[in-house]
């Protein structure tokens, strides 16, 4: 009888520290995007008073290269430079290879769809979203569509004169399990200079 | 009437015990899905986390995109080459020997993009390193490359020789020490070619970059996306190595050493690409060196060397004789075709499609031109023709063929003196746009393709080229310092034409002359080979080619017996032709056997182009290399060191050796605008050259994931409290 005892207790001591470990890395891994967010506020100030590449911490591979706002859906993040993984743990990543945000041509962010671009799901076509980039400059773009694409036969072409956005998420929004592969897609084009 | 069985008739349970099966079910339950997620989550499913690039992990498009920090990813190991070639009658027997050396204080894997003759018959792979020699196995391509991982895993040193097309190969070293210098020693035979009095030797040194077709550039069409179907060149990562800027200098000098055994009185010994020195006589064998010490491996090499008036050999038999037969190659020269009458019977229609794409910038456009030129200048009053040409898209110079006047040639060649290089190489649409599948005997049909052959997408265009042949004729022109020869001779060999190398501009004039005499002479055609009576063979190429002015007949066989004479019989235009060959007195030469397997391969691979399964054809093919020890696109060669040498903790970093530029090439062309200004190796850009294409990342968290599995973990810890509790 004691021995069962104590391997109920065992049991059930091992199952609730898996399931705090995993409780933790999970909301960790929202605590991070969030607090990343705050923490990037300062070399993103630095930034927009003209320092080249501000890493926000010492070990960083990455830095902010735009402030995206969405006014109607009161969003604010900062875009960092790059699209790997790491990267989008802390914000939305801008592909290295297209234009800068602000830009002529198509320009590539990502972010994903549980955390920086969960709001990607509510934007409609006319909604204005502002980019400040980062001497200062902004530019204003309005939503024209949006499509769901498989990231296996899909590819984003860059080029063209005018400024454009393309923002990247993971499709559908609710699913539990990631690395499916559709992708949402939103697209922008530059309004009038503000 | 039936009864049913109702719970009437089971017997009684007690509540007990239906609530214990209900509460270990819902248990049971609950813990399958907890083991499901927690597998999703550690093994399955790609985490943010484990997506970060370290070194050892770091996939080849990575490279091109990490380029902040020049110099990040430049530390890939040096490379020296040496090629040693034997070459006995009409087989040459070449080892090729590549010093990977690490100048860096890590330990690395290089991963090396080489270009061979197409029809290299590879069976040998050595590993040498410190004294030690290993041999390679022949595998089947998945099991030798799991081989190759397990042992680069493992920290043992490990060579894996892949074929990604018959003319360009892979090889990766693993576990390369710090400093350290590993030797990779590949050897292959090849048959020579023959054909304008001259027998030919090519060597690639370089693999020019490959330009891989996607999609239409429908940008701002549909919201920038291009939706694609499957790719059309699924293994484009693997043909597109970086290449070397120029302004780092040349990479991988090569050294080479000819021993030459002609078997005839030797005229000249010449290299049209490079300087050589030559010492011997043709009794004892000559010995054939470059001048200079070496040369940067940027361009392909040419041996030529020529007999004696009247040596060249009417037919010439070699055998060897391995396992469970014999084997023979035999050469036979159409003493006709020496006085071959000029073909005047029908009006020709001549197509010329010329490749205006951005690897023909520089020198080879020079040369496309010039040859062109004097194409158009060789029309007859009679004859019709157009020009066709194609870059990101394919356009024409009159919308049908027109008869050659004085007024269409002075169009014709004010049109060719304007043609600039820039953009992509769609060849698809040109192809197709040339051969139009008709047949017409009132007419001979000659379609003119000058290109540098630089695409990706060879299968594609042999399958176009098999469908829309008709009558019409294929004749491949080779432009340029590294010309791809497998599309050259495969799409000459299945349109039914021949191919033509043009290396420099002093080339051009003579090696025109030479295909003009080809085109406008009558072929040998309708061959057919008789063998002696009773006697079975196995014979390649199957049917038998045409024969153009100057050219032999090569076949390759597999006999049960060695005796008789085998008849060819064919006819030049209506003059039949006939000769008679003895087997009695062949001279034995080692190598045919794995000519023959060669040959066979590629008829066997042929065939997809003809629409025939491929699954069949890759198990014969697999057969085929597997019992003669060859490496082929279904089978590698990996040789494995058993000692492990890299310690455990220690990380290996994969590196891609770039690759240098072709002569004559244009580097913005082909490389496009890079990221960065700074001179990194560059990438062919898939599909589109400017207007680079990009893939979508992955963008989810495993964040819900864990929680659920987190949460789900608490519930059944409380329920198993709960369960003991209530026992108790």
């Amino acid at each position: 009888m004691r021995r069962r005892r104590i391997a109920a207790g065992v049991v059930a001591a091992g199952l609730a520290v898996a399931g705090l470990w995993h409780l933790g890395g999970g909301a960790w891994i929202y605590a991070k995007a969030a607090l990343a967010q705050v923490l990037l506020e300062g070399s993103w100030e630095r930034t927009q008073r003209g320092e080249d590449k501000v890493r926000p911490w010492p070990w960083a591979d990455t830095w902010p290269v735009a402030r995206l706002r969405v006014p109607r859906l009161d969003v604010s993040v900062i875009v960092l430079e790059g699209a790997s993984g790491r990267t989008l743990a802390f914000g939305p990543g801008h592909h290295q290879g297209t234009p800068l945000p602000g830009r002529p041509g198509n320009s590539l962010i990502s972010a994903h769809r549980d955390t920086h671009f969960r709001f990607l799901k509510d934007l409609e076509p006319g909604d204005e979203i502002r980019i400040e980039g980062a001497a200062g400059t902004a530019r204003r773009y309005r939503v024209t569509g949006a499509a769901i694409v498989d990231r296996r036969q899909a590819r984003l072409a860059g080029g063209g004169d005018r400024p454009r956005l393309t923002l990247v998420t993971c499709y559908p929004f609710d699913a539990v399990v990631p690395g499916g592969p559709l992708r949402y897609l939103v697209f922008a084009e530059a309004a009038e200079r503000i | 009437m039936t009864r049913l069985p109702t719970d009437n008739h089971l017997p009684p349970m007690a509540p007990r015990t239906v609530l214990r099966l209900g509460i270990g079910l819902i248990v049971g339950a609950l813990v399958a899905v907890f083991l499901l997620l927690w597998t999703a989550v550690e093994a399955g499913v790609p985490l943010p986390g484990k997506n970060a690039v370290t070194p050892a992990k770091m996939q080849r498009g990575g490279l091109l995109f990490r380029t902040d920090e020049p110099g990040a990813f430049l530390p890939a190991p040096d490379l020296a080459t040496e090629a040693r070639i034997r070459i006995n009658g009409m087989v040459a027997r070449v080892q090729v020997v590549q010093h990977f050396l690490n100048p860096h204080d890590e330990w690395q894997e290089g991963v090396y993009v080489f270009p061979l003759p197409d029809d290299a018959a590879v069976d040998h792979v050595r590993l040498l390193v410190g004294g030690r020699v290993i041999v390679g196995e022949i595998r089947e391509r998945q099991e030798a490359k799991r081989t190759y991982e397990k042992a680069r895993e493992a920290g043992q040193r490990a060579a894996l020789v892949e074929q990604e097309r018959p003319n360009m190969f892979t090889a990766s070293v693993a576990n390369i020490g710090p400093g350290e210098r590993i030797t990779v020693e590949i050897r292959y035979h090849q048959t020579l070619r023959y054909d304008d009095g001259a027998f030919r030797l090519r060597f690639p040194l370089v693999v020019g970059p490959r330009y891989i077709p996607g999609t239409e550039p429908e940008i701002g069409l549909v919201n920038a996306v291009i939706v694609t179907a499957p790719p059309r060149v699924p293994d484009a990562e693997r043909i597109t190595p970086p290449i070397r800027h120029p302004s780092r200098g040349m990479a991988n000098p090569v050294h080479m050493r000819i021993e030459l055994n002609p078997g005839f009185e030797v005229a000249e010994i010449t290299s049209p690409t490079h300087a050589i020195k030559t010492t011997g006589s043709a009794e004892e064998g000559f010995t054939i060196t470059l001048d200079g010490d070496a040369v940067p491996a940027d361009r392909d090499f040419e041996l030529v060397w020529k007999p004696r008036p009247g040596e060249t050999p009417v037919a010439a038999v070699f055998t060897e004789e391995e396992g469970d037969g014999t084997y023979l190659l035999m050469m036979v020269t159409p003493p006709e075709t020496e006085g071959a009458p000029r073909d005047q019977a029908l009006p020709r229609e001549v197509i010329f499609i010329i490749d205006t794409s951005g690897s023909m910038a520089g020198t080879s456009m020079k040369q496309a031109k010039l040859a062109l030129g004097m194409a158009i200048k060789r029309l007859s009053p009679r004859d019709r023709f157009n020009i066709i040409q194609f870059n990101s898209v394919t356009s024409s110079l009159f919308a049908a063929p027109k008869a050659a006047d004085p007024s269409t040639v002075r169009r014709a060649l004010a049109y060719t003196a304007h043609l600039r290089a820039d953009g992509g190489t769609e060849m698809l649409p040109a192809l197709g746009k040339a051969l139009d599948g008709k047949k017409d005997a009132g007419r001979i049909r000659q379609v003119i393709f000058i290109t540098d052959g630089g695409v990706g997408n060879e299968a594609e265009l042999f399958r176009v080229v098999t469908d829309k042949l008709g009558d019409s004729r294929l004749f491949t022109i080779g432009i340029g310092s590294a010309p791809n020869g497998y599309f050259m001779r495969e799409a000459a060999n299945l349109g039914r034409g021949t191919f033509t190398y043009i290396g420099s501009i002093d080339e051009v004039q003579e090696k025109m002359e030479a295909l003009f005499a080809k085109l406008e002479r009558s072929a040998l055609t309708d061959l057919r080979l008789t063998l002696p009576h009773g006697m079975t063979a196995e014979v390649f190429p199957q049917p038998l080619p045409d024969l153009y002015y100057g050219e032999p007949l090569v076949i390759a066989a597999l006999v049960d017996r060695l005796e008789g004479e085998v008849v060819i019989e064919g006819r030049m235009g209506r003059t039949p032709w006939r000769t008679a060959v003895p087997l009695t007195s062949p001279r034995p030469a080692p190598g045919i056997a794995k000519v023959w397997a060669r040959r066979k391969i590629q008829a066997l691979s042929d065939a997809v182009h003809y629409g025939a399964d491929r699954q069949a054809v890759r198990d014969a093919v697999t057969r085929v290399a597997l019992t003669h020890h060859l490496i082929s696109r279904y089978t590698s060669l990996v040789a494995v060191d058993v000692t492990p040498v890299r310690p455990e903790n220690v990380p290996i970093a994969k590196r891609d050796v770039p690759l240098n530029l072709p002569r004559g090439w244009v580097y913005g062309t082909v490389a496009g605008e890079q990221p960065t200004g700074a001179p990194q190796p560059a990438r062919f850009q898939t599909g589109l050259l400017r207007n680079a294409a990009y893939a979508l990342p992955q963008t989810a968290t495993p964040a819900q994931l864990k929680m659920l599995l987190g949460a789900l973990a608490l519930v059944l810890s409380g329920l198993t409290l709960w369960l003991y509790r209530r026992r108790a």
